[in-house]
């Protein structure tokens, strides 16, 4: 076997923590490997190690064969490795040319018309089509997520490391990314693929490796491993299954939106004239592809975005002109976005966090009274892993602060809950118990909209499914309503 | 002779070892919080104290004469305290008003002019109501007029996202300018020959709440005390102190939670200017017992120093204002030795920025 990649006994410790511990990994040249674990188990730190972003505290990596020490990522991408990191670089300012040779131009002067054939020729050898002069910011997440291959291609790497590069794109996206993949990888380019999407290790990967708490766990030919096994290699356990979802919708309608247009940041309708009714009981998962109008739909319903048109009633009540408060006293519960800036203040403790959002419910009244109640039973609720609830929010893991949360805006009788992504930063068996602890409020008559750019998951838990794209709301036909092809083309405009 | 150069060496090793284990539990304990609190306060005041000897011997005074008289002068005696509580009083209700709107949020640079505004109201409201009632309706004006003037920019703050900080800087000149043409025209008292009101009548005069021989305890402090008391309480255990704090830290978070973050920000610049309004009344009343130009020495800016000196914590107010009012009560007596008072607020003024680099450093640690 030919051997791209050969990294022997990888460790690595950042103060208590042992992020790597003797971690091997083996990569055949021209294949495409995937490196799998739940969040935190150290995927990322071993690629950091591969790419030179970091130097691990012992541990050998052999390049083709050679052994090599990694001081930086620029020793790194001399030697031809190559990174796509999870929040890619793309700068919308920048054109898509000079985002392509940004930080590898030829020299101080810039010779556009030559980068520009070069980069045409990469495209077209990848099957790529892009509009060189035009800014990136008009990109789509596909779009930037291929640009970043062709930086790769064009810093010549003969290995590219892919941190979750389907994480923002639809299935019919992410089936023509990965047939780019393997085009590169048959003409001999060695690719590693971080990836928490099982299917996608079966459809496209030869090999799969799973790391767990720092430490490596098996190592197989993805033909000879089976789902059940993997899934359970990666949690260290057994999973919780995800039974076929089963609606206990009522026929009363709860949250009924109407012709609603909202403008995005930008000043762009972002929200064309929406509408649709759902039912007390229902969870709905609204899938699509990041930036088609989720976050400005979910802002107007919040309160937070004010719509230029169209109607939100929550049985039967108009929420138009309805301030954010009232709408939380007449059940509203969120688990937002971006949970750093807009669900916790992380320089307090978690009990002054607990009241955040519910402070003018009866249960704090007495505001401590209140904290000191329910605060445990909130972090208690997803085993919320924390050093005491006196402790600031800032001290948490980004995936003990999401159990919070969530915890948080499950536990005073919610009458309807937004959540967007709610899985962020989440095990696979916490993803499944929050999902449940939503399905258990619907059976008490509540109703749940979930945003999530991953179909694979509403899939799992929504029974109802609703797609945005640009701005516009389609519901799949009865019969296609759990078809993840048909839902895949909604999701990109096709169907 | 072998046998004592072993002993030694076994001694000196185990020196080394329980040197390092005691140096790795005081690691460890200073990771966990509360030692590190202790930890900072005593850098913080070894650092004051060394900054002050080294200054004061810049300046070429004898150190321990000058420190001496720095002390009986602000504790020393029962009037030495009594002088530091009149310093300390202005400085502690001051305090409250920037604390307040520290914690919303807002850098309330504007105390000195709120303090001017309300004095010069609070004075002419006593002079023409005349007794008790004078008083408290002199302070009730001297709170509204002191909040009248923070709200312009609390407004453009919520409304047009002026900053604060240049917004109160502003309104500061303007006031200072407005009550120098009052008390030289309108509120100008009829036998005064410089640019200041008549005297209060003496039933209008606060009394010391308790006077012991020289010891005296002014009114005006206890009503600081009350103040910091019950904005402390309100702060912390009551649902729109609550939404308060929450605006301060992170006006997104507070906004998806239900909290109108514009109108805390106005409100919250209402409340701190009518606290300093009231500290300015209750200067009158007590202290100055008329207002002339110039009759704020820059405690509003002092206060901005005890404020950030009190650290999170609304009792912290107590101590950093008493060691402000202390340190300008004491510097009036190091002129005696030749020396400049200055000297007293510029070792303050390091004071300050040590403690703002600790809680920078604590604050950029979070995020590692």
């Amino acid at each position: 076997m030919n051997l791209a990649v050969e990294m022997t006994q990888i460790s690595k410790r950042y103060g208590d923590v042992q992020a790597l511990d003797q971690v091997s990994l083996a990569v055949e040249k021209g294949t495409i490997h995937a490196l799998v674990g739940e969040n935190g188990a150290g995927k990322t730190t071993l690629m950091k190690a591969l790419y030179g972003a970091l130097i691990p505290d012992s541990g050998l990596i052999r390049l083709n064969g050679d052994r090599v020490t990694l001081k930086s990522s620029r020793e790194a991408i001399a030697q031809g490795i190559g990174m796509v990191s999870q929040h890619y670089g793309i700068i919308g300012e920048l054109t898509n040319l000079e985002n392509l040779i940004l930080g590898a131009e030829n020299g101080p002067v810039l010779t556009p018309a030559q980068n520009e054939q070069r980069a045409q020729e990469l495209a077209q050898q990848m099957g790529f089509e892009f509009d060189w002069s035009a800014e990136s910011s008009t990109l789509s997440p596909a779009g930037g997520q291929k640009l970043e291959i062709l930086k790769l291609l064009w810093r010549n790497s003969q290995i590219m490391i892919l941190d979750e590069p389907t994480a923002m794109l639809s299935p019919q996206d992410s089936d023509a990314l990965y047939a780019s993949l393997k085009q590169l990888a048959a003409s001999g380019t060695t690719i590693i693929v971080v990836t928490h999407r099982l299917p996608e290790v079966f459809e496209h990967c030869k090999r799969v490796t799973v790391v767990r708490g720092g430490c490596l766990i098996a190592d197989h030919e993805v033909a000879e491993v089976g789902a059940t096994q993997l899934a359970e290699e990666i949690v260290g356990g057994s999973v919780i299954e995800r039974p076929t979802p089963v609606s206990s919708a009522s026929g009363v309608t709860s949250l009924a939106v109407s012709d609603l247009e909202v403008k995005g940041d930008k000043g762009q309708v972002a929200v064309k004239g929406i509408s649709f009714d759902l039912k007390a009981g229902q969870l709905v998962g609204i899938a699509g592809v990041d930036g088609n109008g989720q976050r400005e739909l979910f802002h107007s319903i919040i309160g937070y975005a004010k719509p230029i048109a169209g109607s939100i009633t929550l049985n039967g009540d108009s929420w138009i002109g309805a301030s954010i408060g009232e709408r939380i006293i007449a059940g509203l519960r969120v688990i937002p976005e971006d949970r750093h800036h807009e669900g916790v203040i992380e320089d307090w403790t978690l009990f002054e966090n607990s009241s955040l959002g519910l402070q003018r419910l009866a249960e704090f009244s007495n505001i401590g009274a209140g904290q000191a109640e329910l605060a445990p039973r909130m972090a208690e609720k997803f085993s919320t892993k924390h050093g005491g609830l006196n402790q600031k929010m800032g001290s948490l893991s980004g995936g003990n602060q999401q159990r919070f949360v969530a915890g948080r805006a499950l536990e005073i009788y919610p009458k309807l809950i937004l959540a967007f992504q709610p899985a962020r930063g989440l095990d696979l068996n916490s993803t499944t118990k929050v999902y449940r602890e939503i399905r258990r409020r619907c059976d008490e008559g509540a109703t749940a909209v979930i945003v999530s750019f991953d179909l694979d998951e509403l899939l799992d838990f929504c029974d109802r499914i609703l797609v945005m794209n640009h701005g516009e709301l389609y519901e799949p036909k009865p019969e296609e309503a759990r078809d993840r092809t048909a839902i895949g083309r909604l999701m990109v405009g096709a169907a | 002779m072998v046998r004592v150069f072993l002993l030694l060496a076994k001694l000196l090793i185990r020196c080394i070892s329980s040197g390092r284990d005691f140096a790795l539990k005081l690691y460890r304990a200073q990771r966990s919080g509360d030692l590190r609190k202790l930890f900072h306060a005593t850098v913080l005041g070894l650092a004051g104290s060394i900054l002050l000897v080294a200054s004061l011997m810049v300046a070429g005074a004898n150190p321990v004469s000058a420190i001496s008289q720095l002390l009986t002068g602000s504790v020393g005696s029962a009037s030495a305290i009594s002088g530091t509580i009149r310093e300390m009083t202005p400085l502690l209700i001051l305090g409250v008003s920037v604390f307040l709107a520290l914690k919303a949020g807002l850098f309330n640079i504007g105390a000195e002019g709120q303090f001017l505004v309300g004095s010069c109201f609070a004075a002419a409201t006593m002079l023409a109501v005349g007794g008790p009632l004078g008083v408290v309706l002199g302070v009730l004006v001297g709170a509204i007029s002191g909040g009248l003037w923070a709200l312009p920019a609390g407004y453009i703050k919520a409304f047009r996202n002026g900053h604060e900080v240049i917004t109160t800087i502003m309104l500061n000149n303007i006031a200072v300018n407005l009550t120098k043409w009052l008390v030289s025209g309108p509120f100008k008292g009829e036998k005064a020959v410089s640019a200041t009101t008549a005297t209060l009548p003496i039933n209008s005069q606060l009394t010391p709440l308790i006077k012991i021989g020289q010891f005296e305890l002014p009114q005006a402090v206890v009503v600081g005390i009350l103040l910091t008391v019950g904005v402390g309480y309100w702060l912390t255990k009551t649902t729109s102190g609550y939404e308060l704090r929450a605006a301060g830290a992170n006006p997104t978070a507070a906004e998806f939670a239900g909290v109108k973050t514009k109108q805390v920000t106005v409100k919250a610049m209402f409340l701190s200017g009518s606290i300093a309004g009231i500290a300015g009344a209750l200067q009158i009343a007590q202290f100055e017992h008329r207002f002339y130009d110039g009759s704020s020495v820059g405690y509003g800016f002092d206060a901005l120093g005890v404020a950030l000196l009190a650290g999170g914590n609304p009792y912290g107010l107590f101590a950093s204002s008493f060691l402000f009012g202390a340190l300008n009560k004491g510097g009036t007596s190091l002129m005696g030795l030749g020396i400049d008072k200055g000297i007293t607020t510029m070792v303050l003024a390091i004071v300050i920025i040590i403690f703002a680099a600790i809680k920078y450093r604590q604050r950029g640690g979070q995020n590692d």
